[in-house]
């Protein structure tokens, strides 16, 4: 997003995270200080099944050079079945971004807990050694001129 | 005003000799871009197919999209706020191969954009070297809505293909100065070429057209008959309000305005917009005059074969049916222009 | 000798003339002949003389279930939302329904846009339905003036040309590799059922991407969605898009811009598949009313591969069973999700 030099590039990861698994689980990794690099901006949502193929898009669209969606751990749901119904959706899309030429790990998806602050850390800097790697997004971005 | 005659070699060097200061564009003939209007690079005459291609000419006077203004909404930018105009590259362009209902829709267009400044700065950057039809499709009625398969209006260069060579006529002055750079190789138009020309023109003139002058008719009308007439209800029954027809229309003028901002830096663009979409006449108050799909329907013919010339005079369609050929669900502007004329209201009392 | 469709036109006709004159139904969907070679077009009979209108041949490629839930609809009294359902029963709508037309009235009725009790479904199992633009193609983009169809070829006559071809040679692709000619649901079955067809290789051209680099992939999407008009003909020819407000009509927030550029128009037909997926039914119905050419059915070809594959399901066929993405199983495939990927499963 926005201009930055090509030699100081540091990646923007948009991180989509459920009120009641991974944003509790950001939560503890943070009290219970647990590195990660700074490169994600958190989006709290209710629940992964709130996520929808329009929000991960519009942060391509909007210049995220990475998203992160991740929710509670299936049968851990909040509402029971929400993250189930949308792994189906994550599943489908996933595919059809990369079927269409998307690289793989610009768009991820995790299952992290409450009680999983060393996890979050890990997935973290896991998507953003993935996205650094990749390099800026060019693909599906808006330009405006 | 001059013309001359060239063979294909002799068009492809004038094409090169244009080339210098104008972009070429003509209708690509295959490739994913088939009938799109792309930039020549190799300066050989190109191979126009008979009849249209897919896209019109008004792309060129309607860019897509066009940007109208350029803006700034971070607080430290000294412009903040303050609208700029967008940079030009300055170049101007030639349109190769236009056929003459796309060249006629030109200046039906600018009888209603005579105050957009937009669409006249865009018909000054835009040659247009018009190319006659020696054949004419079956989907094609230009003549049943006033022009002609060997119309020259909107055409700064028309070009009318005989025995392999083609004659060139300058019909502007903008057209005597492109085709001036052809006068080195061009050959003389002798009187033989001319009546040539002149007896595909009779021909032309002549044709068995069901229709002539439906403007005269149809200003004659009565609005509200036409409005109320039942045959829209039909067309709306298999209409699925796609912009197919809009889009693909060389005389569907109508745009929409958007302002687009992505990190402080905005835009304004217009774009083509269809009174096929729910969103076409959307008031802010949530209230839409034509919600329904009839409404939508009517309103597309309505105005190109009653608002239209009722206002400026001449029907909006130039009759290049690619609507014809490309609705999903035939509806035909043909029939549609029938049944205005010859609807009759059963139910008025007029002698 | 009558052709076979001859032969079902005369059937259709008597149908909807029945249930026109019987009062059974209010209006009857089908397709009239229309103005050009290779054309039909939609047509609603509500008049028992209309029914000598309807027409049934090789070119009715557009999906007649995209104009029921709105025509049933114009059958109600008008009602804000919250106001209570109509008393008494409705007026009922006859339509024709192939294979993938009948799946797509199914996930309507699924997805409470039709009610099934309003519906007399006229089946008729589908041969496959021809390509105009590949007939065109065929015959070297000439202007073609006559077409007249036998039962397993085409004659396509215009100015100086006269050529026959092969019926099966110009059907479509999605038809060439559809399983599921006969409808599933039905009222009334004109003609014989075709059965289950034996297709090899059903998701070959969707394999064929599959097969490709990632930058391959890429240059094919941009190359061959480039020419989008955006006119949102695929998205109004399709039975599954009844969405009073479009996510390309949304404002606030803008989720895809309104040009024509590279970026919008993409995520349009990205989106625009990824609404279908697990309630497509291939019926090319968008692909066949393209004005432009644009192979937008691979991308929902691809999602109802990825459906059947993963969550064994294709869409419609059975008004017992739940949508695929209606529902879930525990065990479903998670290889993408990067917290799983040491398990089993593997990444797909």
């Amino acid at each position: 997003m926005g201009t930055t030099s090509e030699k100081n590039w540091e990646p923007k990861i948009v991180a989509f995270l459920c009120n009641w698994c991974s944003y509790a689980g950001a939560d503890l990794a943070g009290v219970s200080r647990f590195q990660y690099p700074p490169n994600i901006r958190i989006i709290r949502l209710p629940c992964s099944g709130r996520v929808s193929a329009n929000m991960i898009l519009d942060a391509l669209r909007s210049g995220a050079d990475g998203v992160l969606v991740s929710g509670c751990h299936p049968g851990d749901c909040h509402y029971i079945s929400g993250n189930l119904f949308a792994r189906r959706r994550f599943a489908l899309l996933n595919n059809l971004l990369e079927f269409v030429g998307i690289e793989p790990g610009r768009v991820n998806f995790s299952w992290v807990s409450a009680s999983e602050g060393e996890q979050f850390a890990e997935v973290v800097k896991e998507v953003t050694d993935k996205v650094k790697k990749l390099g800026p997004s060019t693909r599906l971005v808006k330009r405006i001129g | 005003m001059k013309a001359l005659k060239l063979d294909r070699n002799a068009i492809g060097q004038w094409l090169s000799n244009m080339a210098g200061e104008r972009d070429i564009y003509a209708p690509a003939s295959d490739g994913p871009a088939k009938g799109t209007w792309t930039l020549l690079t190799d300066y050989s005459m190109p191979e126009i197919k008979p009849g249209v291609p897919a896209r019109p000419v008004k792309n060129f006077l309607f860019p897509q999209p066009e940007t109208l203004l350029k803006f700034s909404i971070v607080p430290t930018d000294p412009d903040c706020c303050l609208p700029s105009e967008p940079e030009e590259n300055g170049r101007k362009n030639v349109v190769f191969g236009v056929r003459p209902c796309d060249a006629r829709s030109i200046g039906l267009n600018a009888l209603a954009c005579k105050a957009d400044t937009y669409y006249q700065a865009n018909m000054d950057k835009n040659a247009i070297i018009g190319l006659t039809c020696s054949q004419v499709c079956s989907t094609c009625f230009c003549s049943e809505t006033g022009g002609s398969p060997m119309g020259t209006e909107g055409c700064d260069v028309s070009l009318t293909e005989i025995d392999g060579r083609y004659i060139a006529r300058a019909m502007t002055e903008r057209g005597e100065e492109l085709l001036a750079l052809a006068e080195s190789f061009g050959k003389e138009v002798t009187d033989s070429d001319f009546s040539a020309v002149e007896a595909l023109e009779e021909r032309a003139r002549s044709g068995s057209d069901e229709i002539r002058n439906p403007e005269e008719q149809l200003r004659k009308k009565d609005l509200m008959e036409l409005y109320n007439a039942p045959f829209w209800q039909e067309l709306a029954d298999r209409c699925i309000n796609c912009g197919a027809c809009t889009f693909l229309c060389p005389t569907c003028y109508c745009f929409d305005i958007q302002d687009e901002t992505l990190h402080g830096k905005g835009r304004r663009i217009r774009c083509q917009d269809s009174c096929m979409f729910p969103l076409f006449t959307l008031h802010a108050s949530g209230h839409n005059p034509r919600g329904q799909k009839i409404q939508r329907v009517r309103n597309r013919f309505m105005h190109k074969m009653k608002y239209f010339p009722d206002r400026f005079g001449p029907i909006s369609c130039v009759g290049c049916g690619r609507c014809v050929r490309d609705c999903p669900v035939n509806i035909d502007i043909r029939e549609v222009m029938r049944s205005l004329l010859n609807f009759h209201d059963m139910g008025s009392v007029t002698p | 000798m009558s052709t076979v469709n001859e032969k079902i036109t005369e059937k259709i006709r008597s149908e909807a003339q029945r249930l026109l004159s019987t009062g059974e139904v209010a209006a009857f969907i089908g397709y009239e002949a229309g103005s050009l070679p290779m054309s039909v077009r939609p047509f609603v009979a509500r008049k028992q003389e209309d029914a000598s209108r309807l027409v049934w041949n090789s070119f009715c490629v557009l999906n007649l279930a995209n104009y029921l839930p709105a025509l049933l609809k114009s059958f109600e009294p008008p009602r804000r939302p919250g106001d209570p359902p109509p008393e008494g029963p409705l007026p009922k709508v006859g339509i024709l329904a192939t294979g993938c037309w009948s799946r797509n009235i199914v996930v309507q009725i699924k997805e409470n846009q039709v009610d099934r009790d309003r519906v007399v479904i006229v089946g008729v199992p589908s041969r496959g339905m021809v390509s105009a633009r590949k007939v065109k193609e065929a015959v070297g983009e000439r202007d073609i003036q006559t077409c007249i169809e036998e039962d397993h070829s085409l004659k396509i006559c215009g100015e100086g040309f006269e050529q026959e071809l092969n019926r099966w040679d110009v059907v479509r692709d999605n038809c060439k590799t559809c399983v599921h000619p006969d409808p599933v649901i039905y009222d009334i079955l004109i003609g014989d059922p075709a059965g289950e067809r034996q297709v090899q290789d059903r998701f070959a051209q969707v394999d064929e991407i599959e097969h490709k680099s990632l930058e391959e992939r890429w240059n094919w999407f941009a190359d061959s969605f480039s020419s989008c008009v955006r006119c949102y003909a695929c998205r109004n020819a399709c039975p599954l898009c009844y969405c009073p407000t479009c996510f390309v009509d949304d404002s606030r927030p803008q989720w895809v811009g309104k040009s024509t550029e590279q970026t919008d128009t993409m995520l349009f037909h990205i989106l625009r598949a990824y609404h279908c997926a697990g309630r497509c039914t291939d019926c090319g119905s968008c692909e066949s009313v393209c004005p432009v050419g644009i192979p937008m059915r691979l991308l929902t070809k691809k999602l109802n591969k990825d459906v059947l594959e993963m969550y064994g399901s294709e869409a419609g066929m059975s008004l017992d069973e739940p949508l695929p993405l209606t529902t879930y199983n525990p065990a479903d495939p998670q290889g993408f999700v990067l917290t799983e990927k040491s398990e089993k499963g593997g990444d797909r």
